[in-house]
């Protein structure tokens, strides 16, 4: 009974498969094919056969558990549909089971064939079967109909498509997508954005999808924003072969300046329970258009225009759950302006997985240049940027990079580093929306938000803007995993502890050290030269340990400059 | 313990106190890696037999005795779908300095039961692929529960080797299963591309912390095999 079967062939889905197939071979290697599901199940002949037998107007049909006790005997053709048939008599005729399980226990005398379709057959010692078997696992799509005969169930919707806030249906090769969602963050701009739209997917071959995706923004923090309406929107078009890809966009939506200290989905929450919004926006509006390319698996190739009208926006008093009467954070001001910007990136990601990396590279390297002929500059201080001109020929390029390692060093430990590097390169110093600061919980946790901003001594701004034109950061952690028991085990109904349990049993413990700099750039002072990283010995340094459950992690980490405090910090996703 | 408390005193605010404390409360009953009782689930680690002659060997793991931890089950007729991750590492010995970690392999297995059919659905997951088969039985699910994987994930290389195993066993939560379906159906381009789904990144960790800190079932299990070499 002991079947061998590989495991890209059992995915497959031959129909010679048969569910009570022991082993099962994972092939890591094996080449994607067309198909993403393959629905086993026994082979439609047999399902055919089994409801044949089981209407038969000879055939006995029962329902439920039933049981041929010893020294009963029976004789003719024998049906059971759910539950267990306990034979321990004698049968002579054949025997079919659906959906049940089928015992012949000691003494039992058998002399028929025997199908069972979704169940097992159960053999005690001493049974005797005379004539041919055959045992399917997988259960039979079948249904009893109120006259007690079987038929063919049809196969039902997946769950997945019954949520109420997205359905989707197919028009003939069309599949539309209806959705109502929340914008995955919540900020001091905008409150909490509300999306909806439809998405339209085409998918000619199995590895060809066009898609079109049409997405309402309803922003509900109400007015004072200035934003240019409390809707905004987003339209994609996208193009997807194997290996190259075509996207098209056109967008009117609220972006953040930096994309640190904390993911959108963190920042969102920390700007809800507490009234604290540690991102800065700015409203963009335009479209655009990217080609990409993935020539092989971890490597993407991406290159992409785009024009954008970039205004300021203000903050406005969202609701939030403690601090309410708090005042929220100034929203920076922008250099307002048309920017056409050409962008090419590289990603190179060989991690084993997308959201909980244990192993693996990561490499994201972006650069962009803008230009604009109509920049309405913000006043910034000489020594932050000289004033850039106005009417016209403003062209600026910035580079931004990102490179992780993920390593194991033993099964139980491993070690996690990280460089960081974003900033102005060439042309005309960077406007607002481009500068950069460290500080805060992600990249320098050891240190107070916004705690290096470049602003020079005696400039004074309430929104605490980022100014520097480049910054770098290192980090390292190294993890291994403890049980934690952190919580309280509910004792089960025969009263032993077994039960659930109610807290946190494992996490990771971390300690971790970061490292980093933001400066301007430049010849005067506290600037560093063009062509030049500070030295390490200018950096800021700080060290850390925390306990990080996966959903939640505590951290406890202390800036190494003189009179840094000890912070606490809690995330809600590992740290990178 | 007094300097210690003393520099806490003079030295921290009262919260970063509290949650020193904590801190060292929590390392103070830590443990070793999870240990496996005889009576409940556990993950068996064995070497296929070498095919090749050279002493490369495959791993085969199999879960047994999920159904008999009756929390499993309890979750499975509670509507929860539950979600069991596989993953085996191919660890080459090194004397004298930090096994190197050589690559691996990961599948799943979701289990959901469906109350109007009465069936279970066992959906396997390798890359993009994935297979479904449904069951009426505990019996037959049990049984396709406690199949064996053989791991193609023999090492090539002279050297000597081992496996490292991990079971994790959760309950999936409904926008999970959402997820997942999404996936099922080819929806990978945001999740290819690193970026969040819209309506996603709000909710999914706090759905996650809630159902974990809730005490649904979650369960490790680490497994190793013994080691073996390639000539």
């Amino acid at each position: 009974m002991r079947v061998l079967v590989g495991g890209l062939f059992f995915l497959l889905g031959a129909s010679a498969l048969r569910a009570q197939d022991s082993v099962i071979v994972i092939d890591p290697d094996a080449p994607p094919g067309d198909s993403a599901v393959v629905r086993g199940g026994p082979p439609p002949g047999v399902v055919a056969e089994l409801i044949a037998f089981f209407n038969d107007s000879t055939t006995t049909r029962m329902a439920g558990d039933v049981s041929f006790p010893p020294g009963s005997a029976f004789q003719g053709k024998l049906a059971q549909y759910r539950g267990s048939l306990r034979v321990a008599g004698r049968v002579d005729g054949p025997i079919a089971v659906a959906n049940g399980t089928l015992y012949l226990l000691p003494g039992a005398e058998v002399n028929g064939e025997i199908l069972v379709v979704g169940g097992r057959l159960i053999r005690g010692a001493g049974a005797r079967h005379d004539g041919p078997e055959r045992v399917f696992w997988d259960a039979a799509p079948v249904i009893r109909l109120p006259g007690g005969t079987l038929a063919l169930r049809e196969r039902r919707r997946p769950l997945g498509e019954l949520a109420a806030a997205r359905t989707t249906f197919q028009t003939g090769k069309v599949r539309t997508t209806l959705f109502l969602a929340t914008g995955g963050t919540y900020n001091r701009v905008e409150g909490l954005p509300i999306i909806f739209g439809p998405q339209f997917e085409l998918r000619p071959t199995a590895r060809t999808v066009a898609r079109l995706d049409l997405r309402g923004i309803l922003r509900t923090a109400g007015g004072g924003s200035g934003l240019t309406s409390d809707f905004g929107y987003t339209t994609r078009a996208e193009l997807r072969l194997p290996t190259v890809g075509i996207t098209g966009r056109m967008y009117s939506e609220v972006d953040p300046i930096e994309d640190q200290p904390l993911s959108a989905s963190e920042n969102g929450w920390s700007a809800f329970l507490l009234q604290r919004d540690y991102r800065d926006y700015f409203e963009r509006i335009g479209g655009g258009g990217a080609l990409w390319a993935e020539p092989w698996r971890p490597l993407r190739l991406e290159l992409s225009l785009r024009r954008d009208h970039e205004r300021s926006v203000h903050a406005t008093d969202p609701w939030s759950l403690l601090r309410n009467s708090d005042r929220w954070r100034r929203n920076p001001l922008i250099d307002d302006g048309h920017y056409f910007t050409t962008g090419f990136q590289v990603d190179f990601d060989t991690r084993n997985r997308r959201d909980l990396p244990g192993t693996g590279w990561l490499f994201r390297a972006q650069f962009e240049h803008s230009t604009s002929d109509d920049i309405s500059p913000v006043a910034l201080p000489e020594q932050v940027r000289p004033a850039p001109s106005t009417g016209g020929g403003y062209a600026f390029d910035r580079l931004a990079l990102d490179l992780r390692r993920y390593s194991r060093l033993t099964p139980s430990l491993r070690v996690n580093t990280r460089l960081k590097a974003d900033g102005w390169v060439g042309g005309d110093r960077l406007p607002v929306q481009r500068r950069v600061s460290l500080g805060g919980p992600d990249l320098l946790p050891g240190y107070d938000f916004r705690g290096f901003t470049c602003a020079p001594r005696g400039f004074a701004d309430a929104s605490d803007p980022a100014l520097c034109d480049r910054m770098i950061a290192a980090q390292v952690e190294v993890r291994t995993r403890l049980g934690l028991n952190l919580g309280y085990r509910l004792r089960d109904r025969e009263g032993s502890p077994s039960g659930r349990f109610i807290g946190i049993e494992e996490a990771d413990l971390v300690f971790l050290a970061d490292a980093g700099k933001a400066w301007l750039a430049g010849s005067g002072p506290s600037q560093v030269p063009v062509n030049r990283i500070p030295s390490f010995d200018e950096w800021k340094v700080d060290v850390g340990v925390g306990l990080d459950a996966g959903e939640i992690g505590v951290y406890l980490a202390k800036g190494l400059s003189q009179g840094e405090p000890v912070r606490l910090l809690v995330r809600l996703q590992r740290r990178f | 313990m007094l300097p210690l408390a003393g520099l806490l005193r003079r030295r921290f605010t009262p919260q970063v106190r509290a949650a020193i404390t904590g801190l060292l409360l929590a390392l103070a009953p830590a443990e070793p890696a999870r240990s496996q009782s005889p009576a409940a689930v556990q993950l068996q680690v064995r070497l296929a037999p070498d095919s090749a002659g050279s002493g490369a060997r495959a791993p085969i793991v199999r879960s047994q005795h999920l159904l008999d931890d009756g929390r499993w089950l309890s979750a499975l007729r509670s509507g929860l779908p539950v979600r069991l991750h596989y993953r085996v590492e191919v660890w080459r010995s090194r004397e004298g300095w930090f096994d190197n970690f050589e690559r691996e392999a990961a599948w799943d297995v979701v289990v959901h039961h469906e109350p109007l059919m009465d069936q279970y659905t066992l959906l396997t997951i390798v890359g993009a692929r994935a297979r479904e088969r449904r069951y009426a039985t505990l019996d037959a699910l049990s049984a396709a529960l406690e199949f064996a994987y053989r791991v193609n994930v023999q090492p090539a290389r002279p050297g000597r080797y081992y496996f490292a195993a991990a079971l994790q066993i959760s309950t999936l939560s409904d926008s999970d299963l959402d997820e997942l379906q999404r996936f099922l159906e080819g929806d990978v381009g945001d999740v290819a591309q690193g970026k969040e789904r819209v309506g996603d990144a709000l909710g999914r960790g706090a759905t996650r912390l809630l159902l974990r800190l809730a005490g649904l079932p979650a369960l490790r299990l680490e497994g190793r095999s013994e080691s073996f070499t390639v000539r």
